[in-house]
């Protein structure tokens, strides 16, 4: 944390920064979509929609409303959140593999919209000159990168606190209940599909506020957000990380943010890295299916012999 | 209404349709016999028409359109075996094997369309069309190319249909989409067929390419709108059923083609998951659905 804090002060290079800035959002895209997808164990496809309603609604209010940026972010989140409900209306009644298809169909929808309303949105060329942040005094887009480092930080680490307090409050024991025994837990009266619909909008608020600084920051939104290339980038963050674990999704986001920059570096390899990113994705989930957490020297388990031995990862409540 | 714009409606939605059915019937076979949503069938679709494109055209090999069909229907024998064996076969006995599969045969479609991308490029290719000239059919002229899909799609259909139905591998593949248990313990080498029903599908989406390559041009997401389309008309066509697989792909052919005409094309695609999304909560089990997996 400290350490994180001291980053900007040694490393100046802008380019670096940038790296750190986009971990940092994408650490918060793949820790909530734990929420739902590791603890509630709903099979929620539509997480990165979220994070590209975010984009758009906070690019559209900045730019064509005038919206102060800081609270266009703010309504990027409530704009996510709104979505997730609409989500949740045909998800919270359907199982298994309709839950994929509604959320996967739910996702192609919203991007058909976006490209389609190419007055408002750009199209398939996106929306650019999107206003950035400002603060009486101070001048984000002057100061290598600095501002932005310390907001997207602070993101995360709000974002990291309020998910942590959910998923071990009463609220989200339910949620992990409801994952590991439906029947027993629906007949201890656990609502499941209010607790459903809270768990998609409560998740869907970070990657909201997200998208929204991922707008005011690259000041472009584009649908390129919505591909499936995002969508499996950040799904393979929460698998390598390990799912049921807040920290090990965003611990991922660094460790395949680095990687994926680091490939894309070199000649014509860009589109390279995300086959890169692919097969690690395979790789993990053919031979550490707990995500690469669980691969760790044993005596690193010990210490907390309570997280070690809880049954971490099931996907199968659906 | 005119009646030329109803049978332009017609002709546009069968041509439509033929491709659609060609796309979903083999995700339905996957579907049906494996239990599993293959996300790679799409660009396996691209791989096919890329290859074919490679080994015919005067820009690559030159050596006709002939091999270029051999080649693709080779190559794409391999493939579906390598991706049987290396991402779905490792997780049958998972009790998850369902969702595993979602992630990994989409992270192989990202792997296989970026790769794409990086052996062939972005520019556009145009596989040379079988047929030249132009063909008119209820007072609306259509490409000869298109017409040929037409007709292609339903042959390639009944001889699926005739290969499930007749052949003792084709019985053994129905057996094992209705139990694979049972199939087991008559006898049936489970994990054969299998491989066999992969490898197929995945020929069928590497002809739905070759076919549709010389109508439209080729980028990497070439496959995916067939993709996401035969997705939904899997969905409608109720999951397991070959014959609703196939009259939903018409079916949505018509509507796409009417929707197009009446609401323009850009509203179209919204309209399709839309209805997608009402048709999963009213009837989850598709339009011509009735049992539910």
């Amino acid at each position: 944390m400290i350490a994180a804090l001291l980053v900007p002060m040694v490393v100046h290079d802008t380019y670096i920064r940038h790296l750190f800035i986009i971990a940092f959002i994408y650490g918060v895209v793949a820790a909530s979509w734990d929420v739902t997808l590791g603890y509630g164990g709903i099979f929620n496809f539509a997480h990165v929609s979220f994070f590209g309603i975010g984009v758009y609604a906070t690019g559209l209010t900045a730019k064509l409303l005038g919206l102060d940026p800081w609270l266009a972010m703010l309504f990027g989140g409530v704009a996510a959140s709104a979505a997730a409900v609409i989500v949740a209306v045909p998800v919270v009644r359907l199982q298994g593999v309709y839950v994929v298809l509604v959320t996967f169909a739910f996702s192609q929808l919203v991007l058909q919209l976006v490209i389609s309303q190419s007055q408002v949105t750009g199209g398939t060329q996106g929306m650019v000159r999107v206003p950035t942040l400002w603060l009486p005094g101070y001048n984000f887009l002057r100061d290598y990168k600095f501002g932005y480092y310390y907001v997207a930080l602070g993101l995360l680490v709000i974002t990291t606190i309020c998910l942590r307090w959910l998923v071990r409050s009463n609220f989200g024991l339910s949620i992990k209940a409801l994952r590991d025994s439906e029947d027993y837990a629906v007949s201890r009266g656990i609502p499941i599909a209010w607790q459903r619909l809270k768990a998609l909008v409560a998740s869907a608020f970070f990657p909201g506020v997200a998208g929204g600084l991922y707008a005011v920051y690259l000041r472009v939104a584009s649908p390129e957000i919505f591909d499936f290339s995002t969508s499996s980038l950040i799904l393979s963050m929460v698998l390598v990380g390990g799912i049921s674990s807040i920290y090990g999704p965003i611990v991922a986001a660094f460790l395949l943010t680095f990687l994926s920059e680091g490939l894309a570096n070199i000649n014509n390899f860009a589109e390279g890295r995300f086959m890169v990113v692919a097969a690690a994705m395979v790789i993990v989930l053919l031979f550490f299916p707990k995500g690469l957490a669980s691969a760790l020297p044993t005596h690193f388990a010990k210490k907390s012999p309570g997280k070690a031995s809880a049954p971490a990862t099931r996907l199968e409540r659906v | 209404m005119t009646a030329d714009t109803l049978s332009a409606i017609l002709v546009s939605g069968i041509v439509l349709g033929s491709g659609y059915a060609l796309m979903a019937s083999g995700l339905s076979l996957v579907w049906t016999t494996l239990g599993i949503f293959n996300f790679a069938h799409g660009v396996l679709m691209t791989l096919g028409a890329y290859v074919a494109w490679t080994v015919s055209d005067s820009a690559g090999l030159n050596l006709g359109l002939a091999a270029g069909i051999a080649v693709t229907v080779a190559a794409l024998i391999g493939v579906g075996i390598l991706i049987e064996r290396v991402i779905v076969r490792p997780f049958y006995s998972n009790r998850d094997i369902l969702l595993i599969t979602v992630m990994t045969t989409l992270a192989a479609m990202i792997f296989l369309q970026k790769g794409i991308q990086l052996l062939w490029g972005a520019r556009l290719k145009q596989l040379q069309p079988l047929v030249a000239g132009n063909v008119r059919i209820l007072n609306t002229t259509i490409s000869a190319q298109e017409t040929l899909v037409i007709v292609v799609a339903p042959l390639l259909l009944g001889a699926l249909w005739l290969f499930l139905s007749r052949t003792r591998i084709g019985r053994g593949i129905r057996a094992v989409g209705q139990n694979p248990d049972a199939a087991r313990l008559i006898g049936i080498n489970v994990s054969q067929l299998f491989i066999v029903t992969f490898a197929l599908s995945a020929v069928l989406a590497g002809l739905t390419g070759v076919l549709l390559g010389s109508v439209r041009l080729l980028t990497p997401e070439f496959g995916s709108d067939p993709l996401v389309k035969a997705l939904i008309i899997v969905i409608f066509g109720g999951l397991g059923s070959l014959a609703g697989t196939i009259a939903a792909a018409y079916l949505m052919g018509l509507v796409e083609a009417a929707l197009t005409f009446f609401i323009g094309i850009y509203w179209t695609p919204s309209m399709i998951f839309l209805m997608l999304i009402i048709v999963l909560l009213v009837r989850p089990q598709g339009l011509l659905g009735k049992v539910v997996r």
